[in-house]
């Protein structure tokens, strides 16, 4: 049992250094040179709890029209919902210095 | 009452066409943040999704949100950098260049902006 959460706790952990890389990568895109931890680990937290906000909001929506699978008009409107602006998306997507951060590798499963 | 209705499932439509057009943009785009860790916070929550362009705009939109702040705490630590230089520069010449960093002290304020209130624990190092 104990084995089991820390796997899982290990899990949540690369996926939360990532988070990390990515609001460092955001921060130093905006002109920062550097951060406090207690800054970056509050900016995670907030990212995190975002994701999974929009993902709750959107399939809400998505039940509430008895559908399955959520469509574009579910997420649009978790996002309005929660007071996020999608206003100059596009721009921001098309900033010049954006830098991506490589997809964690799969670990190798051991056979047993 | 007709023409207005009109009007304004006219106007959802034009709304609602950009950012379709959009999504279809995002057939081939990387966001900064990998779509699976992404779509791993958002299975946690129960959203599950075979589109990966909604996965990318999802992570797309937190990613503007997260640098919408961060520009204003931006604003606020060049503000207060500033006030603080002319304060030094009378005595004694400064570096020019600057470093900014990002602190609770700037971040609060930003965040206080966008209806978030955090909070620094008292005795926390």
């Amino acid at each position: 049992m104990s084995e089991s959460t820390e796997k899982i706790e290990s899990a949540c952990d690369a996926r939360r250094k990532i988070l990390n890389i990515a609001v460092s990568t955001i921060l130093l895109e905006t002109g920062f040179n550097a951060s406090d931890k207690m800054a970056l680990e509050t900016l995670t937290e907030i990212i995190q709890c975002f994701l999974a906000e929009v993902g709750n909001s959107a399939k809400g929506y998505c039940e509430l029209s008895g559908r399955v699978e959520p469509v574009l008009g579910d997420v649009k409107m978790a996002l309005v919902n929660m007071g996020i602006s999608i206003q100059g998306i596009e721009q921001y997507a098309a900033r010049p210095n954006r830098h991506v951060i490589q997809a964690p590798q799969q670990a190798f499963v051991p056979r047993t | 009452m007709q023409m207005s209705r009109l009007g304004t499932a006219m106007d959802e439509d034009g709304a609602g066409h950009a950012l379709t057009d959009f999504l279809l943009q995002l057939e081939n785009y990387n966001p900064s943040i990998p779509d699976s860790v992404v779509a791993y916070y958002l299975n946690m929550s129960g959203f599950e999704s075979q589109d990966p362009r909604l996965i990318r705009l999802i992570a797309l939109a937190s990613q503007k949100f997260l640098s919408d702040v961060a520009n204003d705490a931006l604003q606020h630590c060049k503000m207060r950098t500033s006030s603080q230089m002319t304060q030094s520069t009378k005595n004694q010449k400064g570096p020019k260049e600057k470093k900014y960093v990002m602190t609770m002290e700037d971040l609060v304020p930003a965040l206080q902006e966008y209806g978030i209130s955090a909070k620094k624990p008292h005795y926390f190092v």
